[in-house]
């Protein structure tokens, strides 16, 4: 009898393994534990032993009752998981590409803005804006360019009618309404609307009158930066565009200041950046900004006093920068929108 | 402008490398834009040889092995050669191995045809004299065996092309340039020398009587020089060579004088033949209307009475400081000249030259300014220079009118100014020395509280400097950018917040993106024709620019879409398949005639989903859009909700029952969104449906004080809901009733509890009920601030409203 049970036992720890739906499940347990089941037969076999073995077998038979159910209980939870999982369907193919349209992406010229931005950022500079409707006043009068400037010239700067009037920017007198040729145009306003000292970063788009070609657009963005403060110096130009060279081309980028000249700016300089990354463009030094110490006639423009106040300024442009900085040769490419460039900079 | 090496030396002998000039001139202020080699440069290992044999090569008929006698211990080589214009005995250029040619031809031992060679015996265009590469340079002379090309050819000449910044005109002259370069390289220049012979006793003038000047606001400064006898003939070699190196064609020795001291010295000359002068005077006056001159370009040109002339007693003879005419030219057949030297306005000059479409290198300089002191010196300099090449002699005082335009400057300046503009300290010996090698004299006297004092005199030639800073700029030019000790960055907090047109921007890109848009970046000038076509309600001429360069480009945007749809179609016609697009940007609208910069946002989104895919996602559609308007419109703290939404009719850019608007950008904002006109769309030739957004903002209403939003007590007791389905027309739209709704409720509460809100959440149009008719089934809650509502006095209210409703609107409650 003992033998008989420990069979039985067996028999349901092997088959058990194999079953894996509930009427295999409900028609094995019933061979073993129905009314006429194997095990069934075996607790009605024990009034037929000697009455001294009785004991005995019945603790046993409790025994091996308690294993059996044990483990049709395990069972009967696999089986419940199986069916759980059957009623999702066909498991998902991770393979498959998403049904759903492709990620978005920030334009990569908004991408180099932020970018600058947060570099400048990061030492005490924010953000300002301004019009891209300008009067000739923000752009040239008030940044030292005479009325007969080459600048100012209608083959360079776009105008607008002589009668055209805006809604929102007013004029000082009768100057003409142009597009803004650079954001030194905030530079202005903000001088104008704040006190120093002051920091800025004005990034914008820009207009000049050119024919479009790799290197030239008629629409281009600028970023400029602003610094206002007392007893500023070269050395301290110097070291913020040092700063901002590493920041943006990494720790072993060097900067050549060279001697230039701007109406609004003296010293004048042009920066060329110089990086193992930039070589891969093809040249050692590279141009990449202006930059000059504001000159006193700007300040005595604004009316701040040009003995107590100084500072620098300077100014990029984006295109030019992310032309650098990704190896981009056509600056069309960034008013195309080919979602195939788009993409690439995510 | 183009500086010729070898021009230079003449002024300034420099014992440099041409990589060494050219971060010099870098380093000072003058960019190198490109350097051009003209003639021989130095060669190494190129020598003078002499062909001793020459014979066939066995392997090939075109092919000689040649025996060269190249001196030294080398003795006679064996050389392969393919010219055949030689004949042994010759003397020619050989290069040895080792040597590196014009074009990176680097010479080595080698075999040919299985011929060993041992040098190569050169072409002119081979050492880079010319382009003849038709035989070999036979060397005309017996030079010595052995010796260096070098030593033998004339040397060649390196030009440079540089960048001379406006401020800088004394600049654009070689006496400027060395003026520059000896400075930095700390070496003295010279000056040409002027010799002239005037003989007191010479011929009587005959050439020219009188000069006049009529307009001495535009022409300070006249000097005539009448000079008789001189023989035109070609330039000598040297003179030719140095114009040609800098792209100049030699005309013959009077014109290449003018030229010549043009450059030298960076002020204009013009020679008249003073047989063609008529009447025997020169008068500088405005031009007469309508005025007709044949300049020396051959062309015919009509005159604008404010521009400058030199005319004799009939006609005009220049045009003042740009180009001379055919009538008084000087030809081969001119015996006597006048010289003139003068002084023109700058800014007369360039508007001239402008209107004329004229510019020469004595244009360019007047218009950027030469030295108001230098018309005689540079006369001085042409005359002894004619007297020498072409003879000739000087025969009278030069007649003149007015004077030099002279400006005295003195600029004080102190140390401590330079170290605090600097932020760096460089020594006042070095300031001073600098100062001498510009030639800006300087004085140093001590100041009452002991400490040092200059006074800089600044020269005529130096108009840019005008102030203490100026100075400084050239201290440190001088003294070098690279000498910039390096310095951290100071720091600080920061002293004010992004601007907010700004943060708002960043803010919408960013959700846009996050909702898979792609960012896309259209000029903000468009055409004419497309502003009409989207926009008929716009005046257009107010957007219209008053010089476009292009006719595609000629208004301003008044809205991001046109451009999103281009792009848009661009991707689709490159099978890019493209989805979701935004753009952030400036727009200009016009309203009455008057034009607003606006802030916007505007988004378009391809309706019609990509089928090609295993699993097609459902349609996007109004309300999708419309959440995007009003989400980014949170991020100017604006919450609107869809009952503020009106839809748009009869508008050209959006399809009719499709598309809604809200707000008016006067007031600060506005937004239209829905799907963008079918047949305009078709004509576009977009394919699909397009869903779009158009978001407008006054920079300035972001600005506003937004303040705080204040706490509302809000109920701790559980609210009661009530359901009422309404019948309406068709047409109504959810929102009108909605609010009547609510105005009813609240009347019929009548404060008793809150009317905590009131929403859609069915609608139904179907057969079973009347034509143009739907339904709409609000959701009602109620609740109370202080206790649980009971539904006896829910029910109660519920029931009113549903009788107001019957008995006071329009619309039918469903049962």
């Amino acid at each position: 009898m003992e033998a008989k049970l420990n069979i039985i036992l067996e028999e349901a720890q092997e088959s058990l393994k194999n079953i894996s739906s509930r009427a295999e499940y409900e028609t094995f347990k019933a061979r073993l534990m129905g009314p006429r089941g194997s095990f069934t037969e075996c607790g009605k076999g024990i009034g037929k032993l000697p009455k001294h073995e009785r004991p005995i077998i019945g603790k046993h038979i409790n025994i091996i009752k308690k294993e059996l159910e044990l483990i049709f209980k395990q069972t009967l939870e696999r089986i419940q998981g199986i069916e759980l999982n059957q009623s999702l369907g066909t498991g998902i193919d991770p393979t498959l590409p998403s049904p759903d349209i492709s990620s978005g992406t920030h334009h990569i010229l908004s991408q180099v803005r932020r970018e600058i931005c947060s570099i400048f950022h990061k030492v005490g500079f924010t953000v300002a804006e301004g019009p891209e409707v300008e009067t000739e006043f923000y752009c040239f009068d008030a940044l030292n360019t005479p009325p007969d400037h080459p600048a100012r010239d209608a083959q360079d700067t776009y105008y607008l009618p002589q009668s055209f009037k805006s809604g929102n920017l007013s004029r000082r007198e009768d100057e003409r309404y142009v597009l803004r040729t650079h954001t030194s145009t905030v530079q202005v306003r903000t001088l104008l609307a704040e006190n120093p000292p002051l920091r800025i970063i004005s990034p914008g788009r820009c207009f000049r009158r050119d024919t479009m070609d790799a290197t030239h657009c008629a629409n281009f963005a600028q970023i400029e930066g602003l610094y206002v403060d007392k007893n500023v110096t070269v050395k301290d130009l110097k070291a913020i565009l040092d700063y901002f060279s590493r920041a943006l081309l990494g720790e072993k980028a060097r900067t050549r200041f060279r001697p230039h000249f701007f109406p609004y700016t003296e010293p004048s300089f042009e920066v060329d950046f110089y990086s193992a990354h930039l070589e891969k463009v093809g040249t050692e030094w590279i141009e990449v900004m202006g930059c000059g110490m504001i000159d006193p006639s700007l300040f005595e423009a604004v009316e701040y006093n040009p003995k107590e106040w100084t500072g620098y300024a300077f100014g990029m442009g984006l295109e030019r920068i992310a032309m650098i900085l990704y190896g981009v040769d056509d600056v069309r490419y960034f008013y195309q929108n080919d979602l195939r460039f788009l993409k690439q900079f995510l | 402008m183009k500086i010729s090496h070898q021009w230079l030396t003449r002024y300034l002998g420099l014992n440099k490398s041409s990589r060494d000039i050219e971060d010099a001139l870098t380093l000072i202020g003058f960019e190198v834009e490109g350097i051009e080699k003209l003639g021989l440069q130095h060669l190494k290992n190129v020598k003078v040889g002499e062909v001793v044999s020459i014979n066939l090569h066995p392997q090939a008929d075109r092919l000689t092995v040649c025996e060269v006698n190249v001196g030294g211990k080398d003795g006679n080589r064996q050389i392969v050669c393919g010219a055949k214009n030689f004949k042994i005995g010759d003397r020619v250029a050989v290069a040895l191995p080792g040597a590196e040619l014009p074009g990176g031809i680097k010479i080595k031992k080698s075999k040919l045809r299985g011929i060993t060679s041992k040098g190569m015996m050169c072409s002119p265009k081979e050492l880079g004299l010319s382009d003849d590469h038709e035989g070999l340079h036979i060397l005309d002379a017996h030079f010595e065996i052995g010796l260096s090309i070098n030593e033998v050819l004339p040397q060649g000449d390196l030009v440079f092309d540089i960048e001379v910044t406006p401020n800088r005109p004394d600049c654009l002259s070689y006496i400027g340039i060395a003026r520059e370069l000896g400075a930095y390289f700390n070496q003295d220049f010279s000056y040409p020398k002027v010799n002239i012979g005037f003989n007191e006793d010479g011929p009587v003038n005959n050439l020219i009587k009188a000069v006049q000047v009529d307009t001495k606001e535009n022409c300070p400064h006249y000097r005539a020089y009448p000079i008789e006898g001189i023989k035109i003939a070609p330039s000598p070699d040297w003179l030719q060579l140095l114009l040609k190196s800098v792209g100049l064609r030699p005309i013959n020795n009077i014109v290449d004088i003018t030229n010549f001291v043009l450059h030298e010295l960076g002020h204009p000359l013009h020679a008249f033949d003073a047989k063609k002068i008529r009447g025997q005077e020169l008068k500088v006056r405005l031009a007469l209307k309508g005025e007709k001159i044949i300049t020396l370009d051959g062309k015919d040109r009509e005159l604008e009475p404010d521009m400058v002339v030199i005319a004799d007693k009939e006609r005009a003879l220049v045009i003042g400081g740009i180009m001379g005419s055919i009538d008084a030219e000087v030809d081969e057949k001119t015996t006597d000249v006048v010289l003139e030297a003068a002084y023109f306005d700058p800014i007369n000059i360039r508007r001239t030259s402008r209107a004329l479409g004229l510019t020469t290198d004595s244009s360019y300089r007047y218009e950027r300014g030469v030295d108001p002191c230098g018309a005689e010196n540079a006369a001085l300099r042409a005359i002894s220079m004619i007297q020498e090449i072409a003879g000739g002699e000087l025969i009278s005082e030069p007649y003149v009118a007015g004077g030099p335009v002279i400006i005295e400057r003195k600029i004080e300046l102190t140390p401590e100014f330079v170290h605090r503009s600097l932020g760096f300290n460089v020594e006042s010996k070095i300031i001073k020395e600098t100062f001498g090698k510009l030639k800006l004299n300087v004085d140093t006297y001590e100041t009452e509280d002991g400490n040092e004092k200059w006074v800089v005199e600044i020269p005529s030639f130096r108009l840019d400097l005008e102030r203490p800073i100026d100075l400084v700029e050239e201290i440190l030019r001088i003294y070098g950018t690279d000498k910039i000790p390096v310095a951290t960055v100071m720091t600080p907090g920061l002293l004010r917040e992004d601007d907010l047109v700004s943060v708002f921007l960043n803010k919408a890109s960013d959700y846009l993106v996050g909702q898979e848009f792609n960012e896309c970046s259209n000029y903000s000038t468009r055409n004419e024709k497309e502003l009409l076509y989207w926009y008929s309600n716009t005046d257009v001429c107010n957007l219209g620019l008053d010089n476009p360069l292009t006719s595609d480009q000629s208004h301003l945007r008044n809205s991001l879409i046109p451009g999103l749809l281009d792009s848009l179609k661009l991707n689709q016609s490159r099978g890019n398949n493209p989805m979701q697009l935004f753009e952030c940007g400036r727009v200009f609208k016009e309203r009455e005639g008057r034009v607003w910069e606006l802030i916007s946002v505007a988004f378009i989104i391809m309706q019609t989903p990509n089928s090609e895919i295993w699993l097609v996602r459902e349609e996007p559609d109004f309300h999708k859009a419309q959440k995007n308007t009003t989400r980014i419109l949170e991020f100017a703290g604006i919450n609107l909700s869809e009952e503020e939404f009106t839809p748009i009719e009869k508008r050209k850019a959006w399809q009719t029952g499709h598309a809604a608007e809200t707000g008016d950008f006067l007031n600060g904002y506005e937004i239209e969104v829905g799907l963008v006109s079918l047949s305009m769309l078709k004509n576009w030739g977009i394919v699909g449906n397009i869903l779009a957004g158009d978001i407008y903002l006054q920079p300035e209403f972001l600005k506003r004080d937004r303040g705080r939003p204040h706490y509302l007590a809000f109920s701790q007791f559980p609210p009661t809901t009530k359901d009422l389905a309404i019948l309406v027309d068709s047409n109504v739209l959810a929102g009108k009733v909605k609010l009547d709704l609510e105005k009813i409720a609240h009347a019929c509460i009548n404060d008793e509890f809150e009317l905590e809100s009131v929403s859609v959440f069915d609608l139904y149009e179907g057969r079973e009920l009347p034509k143009d008719k739907k339904s709409l089934a609000f959701s009602l809650v109620f609740r109370s601030l202080e206790r649980t509502l009971t539904d006896l006095e829910v029910n109660r209210i519920f029931g009113e409203i549903q009788k107001n409703i019957s008995e006071h609107t329009d619309y039918e409650v469903r049962s």
